[in-house]
């Protein structure tokens, strides 16, 4: 877990300090060119007990410039000429510099540059130092995230002198987090100084500043004052994880409620407002996520420009393309079917077999790629949470799909003709509403919706013939859950089941936990045959 | 035990209330009716007067009130006990097995054992051979014993259903709108043999053709608004201005 | 004489279906076993399981029948008690091969061993005896049907509802099967088997036995069936099926007559599934998909619901389709069964006995003949 953070980290250092490497070749290189590669060269030399001296001595000439050896160096791209001790980058295929970062050719034999854990870790702690001298202050503060979890206290004098220059609160905060890190580490710190940095950690209450209270508590014979402080710290940064794992727990059913919501909105208007089961619905998910990535596939051929709005300009075809097959379906299929809601089933079950295997004749039966915009990338933390940028989106999306079917259901034109076929369709039709229509529309609403879920879930889900399948069940089990011909029903159906389950995840595993979701709805389907927001009434003739 | 079911009405009913959502379908309605009487029950469209079948069949519960059955309180069984106990009811729109002949519909209601393994085993005694050429001579459909009931017309298919009540040898017969969709020769013949029925055993019919009712000739109550607002003869009912204001029109 | 007295009560096709069925089971092992290779009329022993195969599947849309037809409940779940039968016949299976798993081990399957565990879990205890296997072949699915109807049936849950709540059922099912913990060999379920009491599964002469015991047994099981539907309760169950209220009101408890058709019926499936798992050599959770289940359904309309006739006819000719294209065409059979699904529905309600049916009334109309002849089949109203 930790190794897995620590690479996104060093990749994701890697990655900006490559994109801004124009800017940062301007920062201040006091060393000159020939002294830096001279130092590069060395890393390829002496035994690899040797190579923390030789990274130490690289990183003190303060050039950024060095970094993307050394990270080369972690990431076993880094090859040596044996003839002529140059050092080399491995890029994709080809080789380049380490310092101008141009392709060179070499024929002759290279050899890679050995490199064990300690070394990795020196060198990444390096990176970090060089990168604190980055004017940019986001490098900088990934850096001292990095550092962090080195924690030398051979940083310390670095340390001071960072602080001494930054301006950045945020930067400051972290490196005197760091500070308080090593000065706990240190057995010769003064208690004063060991206390200061307790209430430090305890401030900064992540898992990172548990581990080191911890360290410090299991291994040094320190004043009994300061072991206690440690150990409330300890306490109180549990207790404020526990309750951020509260908030972690509801995102991620909330996240997981806004998928089901997606799933199951089209759903509440063809089964739940018409009464049709439309088993082919998850099918028109795939749809919508098969045109996203059709979308994405003309834009990367055509206009690369224009990958960034790929989702934006893919939401209205989703719709028409799902919207279309439902039209066509209810016309020619489900219309013959009224009242016959089990082989309505049946029918639309075949349907669903048509459209997998076409997708899958055209496509092939393998996981396409759907790539995601930048937008949609990435994360940030809010207090003790971590919340995912696609994650959010699609909660925002799903309820604006939610709000938006709301009011076309109840504001629009349309909607007030496809509640008077619903509720009475003799009379609808005396009134000279054309139900047929209005049939068919609507059916072709909930599966144009089902087709901007698709959309959304191929930000999320693997783009394959079966996308569909794995919905369905969960879709109607929402729908029946919320309460039949109940959108708000389906709202809190949705959300109600996906933080359930989550909560039930860490007693019970994922596969267990949603075998008890399902166990727990069939027995409350049982009690309350209607679900949640059943209407009442003069029950009819059975 | 014969006196005190003598001096203990058939069917009680006290107080009962019922609503849906807020809407009152039942209000504070009481309704008593004899061993061996037949009572019409009329009353404007919402009136309550299917809900009040419905409760007394045990298919909705009423929030408040008592309903009692020769002393036993009917809310505490559902409608397989309540049927029973001796209660039989027809709906208003004929429901028949349609997939089965006419003889098998009153062989599966004559009165006799309900249990599923029994069923299973079970064979035909010859009293209950006769006693379903009985009911086939009652309701005049002896010549098509074995058609379909889905091939039978709509008054035929009434009958069928009054039929297979009269098999199950109830004590109390509900019947909803008997003579819905019938001409008017059937509706004379249906008038005829309600009131044969009515011979053995208590009969509550809902109805709304008033001729139909005055065919009958027996006491009458009044619904409106899920509860009595007037009970009577038919005279007295039809006179009475409520009953006019809310019901029959001026 | 009783037999007599049951004959009585078969119509002519059911009759034909029956002896046929006899005649199959010894006629096709003769054919494999004493017939020579070259001999035109030698059936090779590969196909003797494929066979087998279709008539368990042919079993499976009785049971499927005789809930769905006769009482108009349209379980999407039956594959879970098929599946759960198949388990139980395979759980027998792996204990039948003892020591000659890979690992050797006398007592625990290869898969037990693999995942370290030290005891034969309670749950597989008495799986080595044969008839004790046999009695969980039908009571692990008539207990779970049992359960659930009871549950289902009492509050009313009908139609659509119950449609989908079976279908969640095999559902949790297969998700439960594929854990590891659960002791069932995970992912790749039981197989491997060797032997079944004591005759090797590869021999011919083993492989033409369970073929002939699963014609006679989907015999003997078309007898039941038709013992139960043309009896006082069939009858209520199709009384059910069209007029569930007129029941309840006439005195019957509904939930009865349908807990006793769904729990027969997981029974019927449960044997059919342990009459699967020794002809094709593997059960895994696979079974429990929903598709699956559906697709018995399908078979059961093809043929005609609400006969006993239609589900084994439907079965049959479904299946040794699917077999013809998958060799065939394999990527035209999902677009023919997806079809057949919408133009069965849409164009034969009533499946392939309902057009016969149809045929003959007009052959019969036409040909002016007065003499009466025996429908084979009640006509069902359309749901």
């Amino acid at each position: 877990m930790i190794t897995r953070l620590l690479q996104i980290a060093a990749t994701t250092l890697w990655l900006l300090v490559a994109l801004s490497y124009q800017t940062t070749i301007a920062a201040p290189a006091n060393a000159s060119t020939s002294e830096l590669r001279q130092h590069i060269n060395a890393l390829a030399t002496g035994k690899i007990k040797d190579k923390p001296r030789r990274i130490e001595a690289l990183a003190q000439l303060g050039s950024n410039k060095a970094i993307a050896a050394l990270n080369a160096l972690i990431e076993g791209r880094l090859y040596s000429d044996k003839a002529s001790t140059q050092v080399f980058m491995k890029h994709g295929d080809h080789f380049v510099d380490p310092l101008s970062l141009t392709a060179v050719n070499t024929t002759s034999k290279l050899k890679k540059v050995k490199a064990n854990n300690k070394v990795r870790r020196i060198a990444r702690a390096a990176i970090a130092r060089l990168t604190l001298k980055s004017p940019n202050s986001e490098q900088r503060l990934q850096a001292v995230e990095v550092m962090f979890k080195a924690a030398d206290h051979k940083l310390l004098p670095l340390i001071d002198e960072a602080l001494e220059f930054e301006k950045e609160q945020e930067v400051k905060q972290k490196l005197l987090e760091i500070r308080a890190a090593i000065t706990l580490q240190n057995k010769h710190a003064s208690k004063e100084a060991q206390l200061e940095a307790i209430g430090q950690l305890r401030q900064m209450g992540s898992q990172q500043a548990l581990g080191k209270l911890q360290a410090f508590i299991n291994n040094s014979g320190a004043s009994a004052a300061a072991l206690k402080a440690a150990d409330l710290a300890i306490k109180a940064i549990e207790k404020s994880q526990a309750i951020w794992g509260v908030f972690q727990n509801i995102w991620y059913g909330l996240s997981l409620g806004s998928v089901l919501l997606l799933a199951a909105i089209g759903l509440a208007i063809t089964f739940g407002v018409m009464g049709i089961i439309n088993m082919a619905h998850g099918e028109m998910v795939m749809l919508g996520a098969y045109t996203t990535f059709v979308v994405q596939e003309v834009i990367r051929t055509s206009f690369p420009g224009l990958f960034e709005y790929s989702l934006l300009i893919a939401l209205p075809l989703a719709f028409l393309v799902a919207g279309a097959v439902g039209f066509a379906m209810e016309r020619s299929i489900i219309r013959f079917l009224y009242g016959r809601p089990l082989e309505t089933l049946l029918a639309t079950w075949g349907v669903s077999l048509v459209l997998q295997q076409a997708i899958r004749s055209i496509f092939g039966p393998t996981n396409k790629e759907v790539g995601n915009p930048e937008w949609m990338s990435g994360a940030f933390e809010l207090g003790g949470l971590m919340l995912t940028y696609n994650r959010l989106w699609i909660l925002a999306f799903s309820l604006i799909v939610f709000a938006g079917i709301l009011l076309v259901l109840n504001r629009s034109h349309f909607g007030l003709q496809m509640r008077a076929v619903t509720q009475n369709r003799r009379m609808a039709a005396s009134m000279g509403i054309k139900t047929p229509w209005v049939d068919a529309f609507t059916f072709a609403l909930g599966s144009g919706i089902a087709g901007i879920a698709g959309v959304a879930l191929s930000q999320i889900a693997n783009v394959s013939p079966n996308l569909g399948q794995s919905y369905i069940i969960d879709s109607f089990m929402v729908v029946v859950f919320g309460g039949v011909g109940n959108l708000w029903g389906t709202l809190v159906g949705a959300m109600s089941l996906g933080v359930a389950n989550k909560f039930l995840e860490p007693y019970a595993g994922a596969v267990l936990a949603k075998i008890l979701t399902l166990v727990v709805i069939i027995l409350f389907i049982q009690k309350k045959p209607r679900g949640l927001f059943a209407q009442k009434g003069r029950a009819v003739e059975a | 035990m014969s006196k005190f079911l003598e001096n203990t009405p058939l069917l009680y009913l006290d107080g009962v209330s019922v609503a849906f959502d807020g809407f009152k379908a039942i209000n504070n309605l009481s309704l008593v009716v004899e061993h061996g009487e037949m009572r019409a029950i009329i009353g404007p469209n919402g009136a309550g007067k299917t809900t009040m079948m419905d409760i007394i069949t045990g298919k909705t519960r009423p929030d408040h009130g008592t309903v009692l059955f020769e002393g036993q309180d009917l809310t505490l069984h559902d409608e397989a006990q309540i049927a029973n106990m001796g209660i039989g009811r027809k709906f208003q729109k004929p429901t028949v097995f349609e997939n089965h002949s006419i003889y098998d519909n009153l062989l599966l209601a004559l009165k006799g054992s309900r249990n599923v393994f029994q069923a299973l085993f079970s064979t035909q005694s010859t009293e209950q051979k006769q006693r379903i050429d009985e009911i086939l001579a009652v309701i005049r459909l002896e010549n098509r014993r074995d058609t379909l009931a889905a091939d039978l017309s709509h008054g035929q298919k009434q009958w069928l259903e009054i039929g297979m009540l009269l098999a199950q040898d109830p004590k109390l017969l509900l019947v909803d709108e008997p003579v819905a969709g019938m001409t008017d020769a059937e509706t004379v013949e249906t008038a005829k043999l309600l009131r044969e029925i009515s011979k053995t055993r208590s009969v509550v019919v809902v109805e709304h053709d008033m001729s139909f009712i005055r065919d009958l000739d027996v006491k009458v109550t009044c619904l409106a608004e899920g509860a009595v607002l007037s009970e009577g003869s038919l005279n007295h009912v039809s006179s009475d201005p409520k009953v006019i204001e809310s019901y029959l029109g001026r | 004489m009783i037999s007599q007295a049951l004959f009585t009560r078969f119509s002519l096709g059911a009759r034909v279906l029956i002896i046929s069925l006899c005649v199959v089971a010894i006629l096709v092992p003769a054919a494999n076993l004493l017939l020579p290779p070259e001999h035109f009329a030698h059936v090779p022993s590969h196909l003797l399981p494929l066979w087998g195969k279709y008539l368990c599947y042919a079993m499976l849309a009785l049971a499927l029948d005789l809930v769905w037809g006769y009482c108009g409940i349209l379980s999407l779940g039956h594959g879970a008690f098929f599946a759960l039968g198949g388990y139980a016949c395979g759980m027998y299976l792996m204990r039948q091969i003892g020591p000659r798993g890979v690992y050797a081990d006398p007592v625990l399957p290869d898969f037990m061993v693999f995942l370290n565990w030290q005891e034969l879990p309670w749950f597989w205890q008495g799986f080595d005896q044969f008839w004790f296997a046999m009695l969980m072949v039908v009571a692990v699915p008539g207990l779970l049907a049992f359960v659930f109807g009871w549950f289902a049936f009492r509050s009313r849950v009908t139609g659509v509802y119950l449609s989908i709540i079976t279908q969640a059922l095999t559902y949790a099912l297969l998700l439960a099967f594929f854990r590891n913990d659960m002791g069932f060999g995970g992912n790749n379920g039981l197989t491997d088997f060797k032997d079944i009491l004591g005759f090797s599964l590869q021999a011919d002469t083993t492989r033409a036995s369970l073929f002939a015991a699963s014609a006679l047994l989907l015999a003997l099981v078309f007898v039941v069936c038709q013992f139960i539907v043309s009896s006082k309760l069939g009858k209520l169950m199709q009384a059910v099926n069209h007029a569930e209220s007129r029941v309840r009101f006439t005195g019957y408890r509904v939930e009865h007559i349908k807990l006793f058709a769904f729990v027969v019926s997981a029974m019927i499936a449960g044997i059919a599934g342990a009459l699967y798992v020794p002809q094709v050599g593997i059960i895994n959770p696979g079974e429990f998909a929903p598709a699956n289940s559906i697709e018995v359904v399908i078979w059961t309309a093809v043929g005609g619901r609400g006969t006993l006739l239609g589900p084994i006819i439907g079965a049959l000719l479904v299946n040794g389709g699917k077999s013809y294209f998958t060799a065939a065409f394999p990527e035209v059979w999902l677009f023919a069964l997806g079809a057949l699904f919408v133009a069965v529905t849409l164009f034969l309600p009533h499946g392939l006995m309902g057009l016969f049916k149809q045929i003959c009334t007009r052959f019969n109309k036409r040909s002016a003949t007065a003499a009466k002849v025996t429908p084979l089949m009640k006509p069902e109203a359309a749901e």
